[in-house]
């Protein structure tokens, strides 16, 4: 029985100048009742669009200008605005990325929710019990706590929990859930899948499951559809797509997702443990400024971090988000100063890479700038041709070139970008380099490439480096130690091998889980 | 191709130049003494004379031809709007900046002090600064400057709080580059989308302001023309000769409408308006 | 429990800065050039009778002295009486208060009943000819300072009506009705360029909260646009509008002093001119505290009712002071 029968279905939006844009291309496709269908495609490929167009939540722009959308049996775009308006929430429940946004910040999540039910003439007794018995069935211990808070008040993920809720609350038949997870670490990850995934049984519901990301889709979809271009290209159960895809684009979105470090050959320095360490952090703890005059907030944010890092090597630092990884990195750097506790950076100094490679440049200066702003600020004194080739070599050993640095950043791509910002370390030749999440915002192939640079640095220039990443598979083959921490403490350390292998603190152990679940 | 976004752009650049434009012409014509009669010549013989082809705006209550006073009058307006707002701008830099890179207590403080201005109607606070120190140009330039410094300074520090989360500033602090160096080569380039249309809309109130004080009697003084001026004298005269009071309301208007329009242009050039 | 903090954090702030702009206030009026006695006795004064005025009226106290004596002289309603009309400076002030804080509060009615209806209808579909239309009306109007317009207003009022009687003013406890009808013009004519403003602020913060994410939640839910609008949409542009708000509260005040010369209404306008020419200081420092006053006691309330409609605002984010 399917749920939805989607034929010939085109769809064009029309900016007002010229051609319209053809957004959906003759899509053919059906939904059957009670399966989980993954939708996957790069972004442009329109599979936001397809959603949008079934739930009826166009922008007035676009138009569908041929096809079927059926819905248990009656076609949806034959039906007045009004009509198609009441499927939504009744029939076609919708969630979307970012959960950070979507509830109305000035009501509470009660309130965010109760609107569903009262514009459908519900008593408001039974409004909030049915609220309250729907946030019990996501996986809320303390639902009415969840109902009377406001949602700046809980997490990410349970944002995401009470969206959940809120789609399903008037048991509609079909779930359409557009990239849920992408903005959520791996840990959280697991646990949305699973709560749809169960929702999906309990309640009898039929989910359109839409993603970039194919290892989501792996334990989690029974079929998959590939789309491009508007066009659906592959379509197969999720076992077949995965391991013998028939479609080029396909084999070839499955290499892309997945960045494999093993295959990249990576080599590092030696490291002397006997050596003497080149950053000595000392029982640290801080905590962020609050309060009128500046005074302290009560908790510490990062306690008790106790670790030495050797010349050459490459710790890393893992844990969920909000454990404090990024606290201390911005401590050791000295962005922030710590409540307790010492740095010793033995007389070496210390370079930071940070995340996000669209504002790692300051995009009113040329890269040139860029790399004399560090000789400046230290205050080495050069003459005009030394500067000039402390900046070449260092444009150079990121990989780049000379006709970079006249060109502002606006005119580099994202893996140039941090090449960038690598240099502007480099330049100098720090001891240790902090790099924080350095390729989570990039894309398989380019942080390969970043991660081979790292790695150079570190072989070439004995350069120690401090890694924090989400991504195990990436600590598991850089890193010779790891930390892991976890609500600001550290609650492991070791060998990465050894703590992988045999973790001992359930954070660590919940990590390892998840990656595991999604791969 | 161009959006409806960059059309409504150029569209407001055109009128608000144009618009200008006719105030420099006043501006050039005044520089130049491009006159048939001088603007503080009184001549009883010709008093409130409706516009004619001999006096283009007519003759005010005092003989003066007022299309001569009023071009000369576009040389104050001018000149108190642009010096004023440099001022403006100056004090709003120095308070601003260190607010919103510092933070903590220099923040509060300086804070403290600037919402206590803003707390006095600007009016209010040019006209007892006028009244206090004596109403010559100078007070008229730098009490207006004063009044409107916490703005600038509230825009300077919004942006650089806005900008202190980005990455290329915090690397700049790692760095430990000087902070009088981030401030001013790393942040300040990067706010001029948020200070230039401050800027303009900053020479429009101003030079609201200073007409307002004029009219009072507390602005621009004789023998200096100004349309403030021009319109407290026009009142008695409202139901016999409206001219002396259209053409200086005309032009005054004109001036401010054209920078409104410009600021628009920048706001939106500067990808300030979303659909 | 939360709101109780930030309640109190914001008092303390209105506290301060009511300390330092009485501070400023009181200085600005100490440091001016000039002396006080020989203008109210004039230059022909000996130097005896000069110093005689000056310790009557406290002259030669030092400085920390005169400040404390005049602060608590401002917060217990006393200042002292005015120089040129003998009355305490304070019942001169409440005469005058009805014009004043009557236009005023009209004033901020016509901007609030005129610009969100304007803001919406731009707002809902941006773009569009009537939002085109609105917005350029708005542009217009925005540059159109309260004194020309007035003065157009009363020019073209005669032209069509025979003489606009200027001057006419009723006092609210004789006749109500005619009290306000004669502020109702002037109200207008600060309020326009201030509709413009508002609308402009609301209008662009409309749009931006029209393309959030919870809006989109809301559709979902299969909200109609109109509820969507107005539960959600609205408020959550008001609380940003708020600050705009405030702003213009504080140039109605301003604009109302300069409108009532052209109405010629016996306001706080008049009064504050008569004491600059006249030097009349505990007068005019006087009107220059309780004006400021006033300003600060609405940023206040701004703030508590961005803290009321905005649950963020309650977690120490800062106000608009």
């Amino acid at each position: 029985m399917n749920i939805a029968e989607i034929r010939n279905l085109s769809m064009s939006i029309y900016s007002g100048k010229g051609v319209p844009a053809l957004i959906l291309d003759d899509l053919n496709f059906h939904i059957r009742e009670g399966e989980i269908l993954g939708l996957i495609g790069n972004s442009g490929s329109g599979k936001s669009m397809t959603a949008m167009t079934i739930a009826g939540l166009l922008p007035e722009s676009a138009q569908v200008t041929s096809g079927s959308i059926e819905i248990d049996g009656k076609d949806v775009l034959k039906l007045s605005a009004g009509e198609r308006r009441k499927l939504l929430g009744e029939e076609i429940g919708m969630i979307f990325q970012d959960p950070m946004t979507a509830l109305d910040p000035l009501e509470t999540v009660g309130k965010n929710l109760d609107e569903i039910l009262r514009i459908r003439n519900i008593p408001k007794e039974e409004r909030k019990s049915r609220i309250i018995s729907m946030l019990e069935t996501v996986g809320f211990i303390e639902p009415e706590r969840i109902y009377r808070s406001y949602p700046h008040q809980i997490s990410g993920g349970q944002r995401q929990r009470v969206l959940i809720a809120g789609a399903a609350l008037l048991k509609p038949k079909l779930l359409i859930a557009d990239e849920p997870t992408s903005s959520l670490d791996t840990v959280t990850t697991v646990s949305i899948l699973k709560l749809l995934k169960d929702i999906c049984i309990e309640m009898h519901m039929t989910i359109l499951f839409i993603s970039h990301d194919l290892s989501v889709v792996n334990n989690f979809c029974d079929r998959v559809m590939v789309m491009k271009d508007g066009k659906i290209i592959d379509s197969d159960n999720t076992e077949d797509i995965l391991h013998n895809p028939k479609n080029a684009f396909t084999a070839e979105l499955l290499t892309k997702a997945k960045l494999d470090p093993r295959s990249l050959g990576l080599e590092f320095s030696e490291v002397d443990p006997s050596g003497s360490p080149v950053l000595k952090v000392m029982d640290i703890a801080t905590a962020y400024r609050d309060g009128f005059f500046g005074r302290q907030r009560a908790k510490n944010t990062i306690e008790g971090i106790c670790f030495d890092l050797y010349p050459g090597e490459v710790m890393g630092l893992i844990g969920s988000s909000g454990c404090g990884k990024t606290t201390l990195a911005k401590t050791i750097c000295g962005l922030l100063k710590p409540t307790g506790g010492n740095i010793d950076h033995c007389s070496g100094k210390v370079g930071v890479v940070f995340q996000d490679p669209v504002s790692c440049l300051n995009p009113m200066h040329t890269i040139r700038w860029h790399l004399n702003e560090p000789l400046v600020a230290a205050g080495i004194k050069l003459t005009k041709e030394e500067r000039e080739k402390k900046i070449l070599e260092a444009i150079k050993a990121v990989g780049l070139e000379e006709k970079h640095l006249s060109r502002y950043p606006g005119r580099l791509s994202g893996g140039q970008r941090q090449r960038a910002a690598i240099a502007m370390c480099l330049i100098l030749e720090p001891s240790v380099i902090i790099a924080d999440e350095p390729f989570s915002s990039l894309d398989a192939s380019t942080a390969a490439s970043i991660l081979k640079l790292l790695s150079k640095i570190n072989r070439e220039r004995k350069t120690s480096i401090l890694l924090i990443s989400h991504n195990l598979r990436v600590v598991r083959t850089m890193c010779r130690r790891v930390l892991v921490m976890s609500r600001g403490h550290v609650v492991e350390e070791g060998m990465t091998e050894e703590v992988l292998k045999s973790p001992k603190a359930s954070a660590t152990k919940a990590l390892i889980d998840a990656e595991r679940q999604l791969s | 191709m161009r959006t409806s976004l960059q059309k409504k752009t150029r569209i407001y650049m055109a009128v608000g130049f144009s618009l200008l434009a006719v105030i420099l012409v006043a501006f050039v014509i005044s520089l130049t003494h491009l006159y048939v009669y001088d603007p503080n010549s009184t001549n009883a013989a010709a008093k409130l004379l409706p516009p004619s082809s001999d006096h283009l705006f007519g003759t005010d209550n005092l003989g003066r031809d007022v299309f001569a006073r009023c071009m000369e009058a576009s040389k104050y307006t001018l000149l108190v709007s642009f010096c004023g707002v440099f001022i403006a701008f100056v004090l709003g830099t120095l308070l601003g900046m260190p607010a919103g890179y510092f933070g903590g207590i220099t923040d509060k403080f300086i804070m403290l002090i600037s919402n206590s201005v803003m707390c006095f109607p600007g009016i209010l606070l040019a006209l007892v600064a006028v009244a206090v120190f004596g109403p010559s140009l100078f007070n008229v330039v730098w009490a207006l400057g004063l009044v409107f410094a916490p703005t600038f300074a509230r825009v300077y520090r919004t942006g650089v709080i806005g900008l202190s989360s980005k990455e290329y500033i915090l690397h700049a602090k790692v760095l430990k580059v000087n902070p009088m160096r981030i401030m001013l080569l790393h942040i300040f380039p990067n706010l001029v989308p948020q200070l230039l249309p401050a800027v303009v809309i900053g020479l429009a109130n101003m030079t609201l302001f200073e007409s307002g004080m004029s009219y009072l009697g507390l602005g621009v003084q004789p023998p200096h023309a100004s349309y403030g001026k021009m319109l407290a004298d026009a009142q008695s005269y409202m139901t016999m000769a409206p001219w002396l009071i259209v053409f200086p309301a005309l032009l005054l208007v004109i001036y401010v409408l054209g920078l409104y329009f410009l600021s628009e242009a920048a706001r939106l050039s500067f990808g300030g308006e979303r659909r | 429990m939360e709101q109780a903090k930030y309640i109190g954090k914001r008092l303390v702030e209105l506290f301060l800065t009511l300390l330092v702009v009485s501070f400023l206030t009181f200085a600005a009026f100490s440091i001016i050039p000039g002396d006080t006695a020989s203008v109210m006795l004039g230059p022909n004064a000996t130097a005896e009778q000069l110093s005689a005025l000056r310790s009557q009226l406290g002259l030669d106290l030092p400085m920390s002295v005169r400040y404390l004596e005049w602060l608590k002289g401002a917060f217990t309603g006393d200042l002292g009486n005015s120089y040129a009309y003998s009355q305490p400076v304070i019942s001169l002030i409440t005469d005058r208060l009805p014009v004043t804080i009557g236009m005023s509060i009209l004033s901020l009615l016509m901007v609030l009943l005129i610009s969100y209806p304007m803001a919406i209808l731009s707002g809902r579909r941006p773009g569009s000819l009537s939002d085109n239309t609105l917005s350029v009306f708005g542009h217009v109007l925005f540059a159109l300072p309260p004194f020309v317009l007035s003065m157009l207003i009363i020019t073209l009022a005669s032209a069509a009506f025979g003489i606009y009687s200027v001057g006419r003013y009723v006092k609210p406890s004789s006749d109500f009705f005619g009290y306000l009808g004669c502020l109702l013009l002037p109200s207008f004519c600060i309020a326009l360029p201030k509709i413009a403003m508002t609308f402009k602020f609301l209008r662009a913060s409309i749009i931006e909260e029209k393309a959030s994410d919870y809006v989109r939640t809301s559709k979902s839910h299969g909200l109609s646009d109109v509820s969507i609008m107005f539960r959600h949409i609205l408020p959550n542009s008001t609380v940003s509008t708020i600050t705009v708000i405030s702003l213009v509260l504080s140039d109605i005040l301003g604009g109302s002093l300069i409108v009532e010369q052209v109405f010629n209404l016996p306001g706080l306008g008049r009064l504050l001119l008569a004491a600059i020419s006249r030097r009349d200081f505990p007068l005019l420092s006087g009107m220059v505290f309780y004006l400021a006053l006033i300003t600060v006691l609405l940023y206040f309330a701004a703030d508590i009712v961005s803290a009321l409609i905005d649950p963020r605002m309650r977690n120490n984010r800062e106000g608009t002071l």
